[in-house]
């Protein structure tokens, strides 16, 4: 079976995850953009982590026969930090390239003026290159940070159906049910979601417009939670096709709509000019 | 539609040695060669040909090259006269003696696995009779069918003007003579289209479809068969290229001026540029007038070339935006740099591999050094391989050249794809390519083929036997 998981923060990663992704199945990611566990010091510094997302980890992962894309913006909890907020001048000519296939992380972290301010900017730049939008939904004060969240999406003019609303859970879910946004959902070893209460989720809402990631990163996180996920779901008595719409086919056609999520055929996995093997079949080290 | 694939005849290189002829070939942007097999390239009666062709196969690999095998050379069998002996002599022998060539092309072809075999059917001789002729030849490409098949390999028989076989009606009728046999497909060449058939070239292309396994092409003119310059002759390429690509043509279109190599990278750049514009999609065509009143545009047009530009291939569009720039050397050098700096992966290798041919048509000179370094510094086997071509061979000084050879062997980037290693090659790179193999020894680890043959040439493979 195929996995797509839409939001993981590979970067945070090491090779071993890699390697056991692509066993669980992982064939293609997007890694969005977000804060690196502290804070950055200057707009600089995003503009390595942008070269990194679209040279270095695209090649990591075609070492592991694994696809990866990306969504740029400058984060939510960032947004409110003035050192960081001019990288949102950079970012168009970012928006601008192939592997780019959302914007994102955007949204609120704590619901401050700046964040609203630079969160329908960048709803506005989504629009305007043609790409859908991944919004994060705050940890504190979740169900108040989703409704306004929505308000926003609404008022941007942004067809829905082209924002993917982020880390839901049972108490926010049936705020964006009826919105005609996607509904994002991040299985967690403990926080956020868990695989059981996904499938209760899927029971209850249905398997449309339902996207469900790892969500992984530098922290307590684990990759494989979406491959878990599957287990629950076909445990639960869904079918092989309700799983695989959950997991590949729900994330293609919602990052299909940049018109740039250039897929590799079935089996054939990443690029073969990108993964060619070269001696030993791990990443190239340059000194080993 | 297909993106087409342009390739270069070696025959119009045939002052290079091989491994430079191809170099020069794949650094200006081509992506095949047509391989005429003759006395200084590939000659197949030399002694050491499997070393030679286990060679030449890993060199078009690293260098991202298809192949066709030509058997046009002129005096390769016999030094007094052109293209002699032919299938169609009177003397068995002589007939032998082309088949056994033939055969060894064939064969030659399914080491280098090359598209197919280029061949045609010869003058018609002086007392020899036009039905017998004819005989003749369909009794040795009946043979040679059979050789093919059972190697794999296809055929590309190519009418030539003069020739018993001359036009397209000559090749469907030797076809349909030999029982519409998969193995003998055809070699078109455009120019003899134009020199002489009825229909237009686009038209042939259309009718040669099914069958159409090599294509050459090349201006020329109304009833004169002589191989031109691209824009020195009446054929509209746009037209025959539109016809190649809606057929869902997937060989490779080579260009064919034998009579040339004494300008060869010169001619090759202008044939590359002629038929990259012939073949220019319409957002290539708009980005690239927009450049020559706005050069600044370049910013913006660069990163989304590939997506505008396809299915042509991104680093062909790309390539294409940056020789239409208007700066030169240093000024270039800084867009460049701009370019790079600010691109993904791909618009850094885009960048990287325009350095040849931009160098080539005189625009740029050593400013561009720098970018190789910062290839040269990064992990991304792309790039280094990118960085270690014609520009670097020109332009890297001799101690970062070395270190870039041996981070090649680190990285398992091939050593093929590294361009002027013989020529730049010395006791110093050796004495640490020695020294690599001898840490890896010690570690108990592999030392990679291609650094062990440069140390200590190993003993000829017997894939192919050295004389008939």
């Amino acid at each position: 079976m195929r996995i797509f998981d839409p939001h993981i923060h590979m970067s945070s990663r090491t090779t071993d995850d890699y390697r056991a992704m692509h066993a669980a199945g992982v064939r293609a990611v997007v890694e969005p953009a977000f804060w690196l566990g502290q804070p950055r010091t200057s707009a600089a510094s995003f503009r390595d982590y942008f070269d990194s997302l679209l040279g270095w980890e695209p090649y990591r992962a075609a070492q592991y026969r694994i696809q990866h894309f990306c969504a740029l913006a400058l984060n939510p909890k960032e947004a409110n930090d003035p050192r960081c907020a001019p990288v949102l001048d950079d970012l168009p000519r970012y928006l601008l390239k192939d592997n780019v296939v959302a914007v994102g992380e955007i949204g609120f972290d704590s619901m401050t003026d700046t964040e609203e301010h630079a969160f329908t900017i960048q709803l506005a730049l989504a629009d305007a290159h043609g790409l859908p939008a991944l919004v994060h939904t705050p940890h504190r004060d979740k169900a108040v940070g989703t409704s306004r969240t929505l308000e926003l999406v609404r008022s941007s003019g942004i067809d829905p159906g082209r924002v993917l609303i982020d880390h839901l859970n049972e108490v926010t879910v049936p705020l964006v049910a009826d919105s005609g946004c996607w509904m994002g959902f991040s299985i967690y070893p403990d926080t956020k979601m868990d695989p059981d209460r996904m499938v209760r989720i899927l029971q209850e809402y249905g398997t449309s417009r339902m996207l469900v990631n790892s969500a992984a990163d530098w922290g307590h996180s684990d990759p494989l939670r979406t491959a878990a996920t599957a287990s629950a779901m076909r445990t639960a008595g869904f079918t092989e096709e309700d799983v695989e719409q959950v997991l590949w086919h729900n994330p293609v056609a919602f990052y299909a709509q940049s018109g740039r999520l250039a897929l590799e055929a079935e089996g054939a996995g990443a690029r073969p000019s990108d993964a060619a093997d070269f001696a030993g079949n791990s990443v190239r080290r340059g000194g080993s | 539609m297909t993106a087409l694939r342009f390739g270069y005849g070696t025959n119009g290189l045939a002052n290079h040695r091989l491994d430079e002829a191809l170099e020069v070939v794949a650094g200006l942007g081509y992506s095949g060669v047509a391989l005429t097999l003759d006395h200084a390239h590939l000659d197949p009666y030399a002694p050491d040909l499997p070393q030679r062709l286990a060679h030449t196969r890993r060199k078009l690999s690293a260098l991202g090259l298809g192949v066709v095998v030509e058997t046009g050379a002129r005096y390769l069998l016999d030094p007094w006269h052109k293209h002699a002996p032919t299938l169609l002599d009177l003397d068995p022998a002589r007939r032998a003696h082309r088949l056994d060539f033939l055969s060894r092309a064939v064969r030659i072809a399914a080491e280098l696995e090359a598209d197919a075999v280029s061949l045609w059917s010869g003058v018609l001789g002086p007392g020899t009779s036009h039905d017998q002729a004819w005989d003749l030849l369909a009794d040795g490409c009946a043979t040679l069918v059979e050789i093919a098949r059972e190697a794999g390999v296809r055929l590309g028989f190519e009418p030539e003007p003069g020739m018993l076989v001359s036009d397209l009606a000559g090749y469907e009728r030797l076809r349909h003579t030999l029982g519409d046999p998969e193995t003998f497909g055809l070699t078109l060449d455009i120019g003899h289209c134009q020199c002489l058939e009825e229909e237009t070239p686009a038209q042939c292309v259309r009718r040669a479809a099914p069958w159409l396994v090599s294509v050459q092409i090349e201006d020329m003119r109304r009833g004169v068969h002589d191989h031109l310059e691209f824009g020195e002759g009446d054929v509209d390429f746009p037209s025959v290229l539109e016809a190649l690509s809606e057929t869902g043509y997937q060989g490779i279109v080579g260009v064919e001026l034998p009579r040339h190599s004494h300008s060869g990278p010169q001619t090759a750049l202008r044939s590359l540029n002629a038929l990259r514009a012939a073949a220019t999609p319409p957002w290539t065509s708009k980005a690239l007038d927009r450049l020559r009143s706005d050069p600044a545009a370049i910013t913006s047009l660069f990163p989304v070339a590939a997506r505008g530009g396809a299915p042509v291939p991104g680093d062909v569009t790309r390539a294409q935006l940056l020789q239409a720039l208007p700066a030169r050397e240093g000024e270039l050098a800084v867009i460049l740099t701009e370019l790079y700096e600010s691109g993904d992966a791909a618009e850094r290798l885009a960048v990287l591999r325009a350095l040849p041919l931009l160098d080539a048509a005189g625009h740029l000179g050593p400013h561009a050094t720098p970018l190789i370094e910062d290839a040269l510094r990064t992990n991304d086997a792309r790039l280094v391989t990118a960085a270690v071509g014609p520009y670097a061979a020109r332009h890297l000084g001799q101690s970062q050249w070395r270190q870039a050879v041996l981070k090649c062997v680190f990285l398992g980037v091939p050593l093929d794809a590294v361009a002027g290693l013989d020529r730049r090659s010395g006791p110093e790179l050796t004495r640490m390519l020695a020294a690599f193999a001898a840490e890896r020894t010690a570690a108990g680890r592999a030392v990679p083929d291609d650094v062990h043959e440069r140390l200590d040439p190993p003993p000829a493979p017997d894939t192919l036997p050295a004389q008939a």
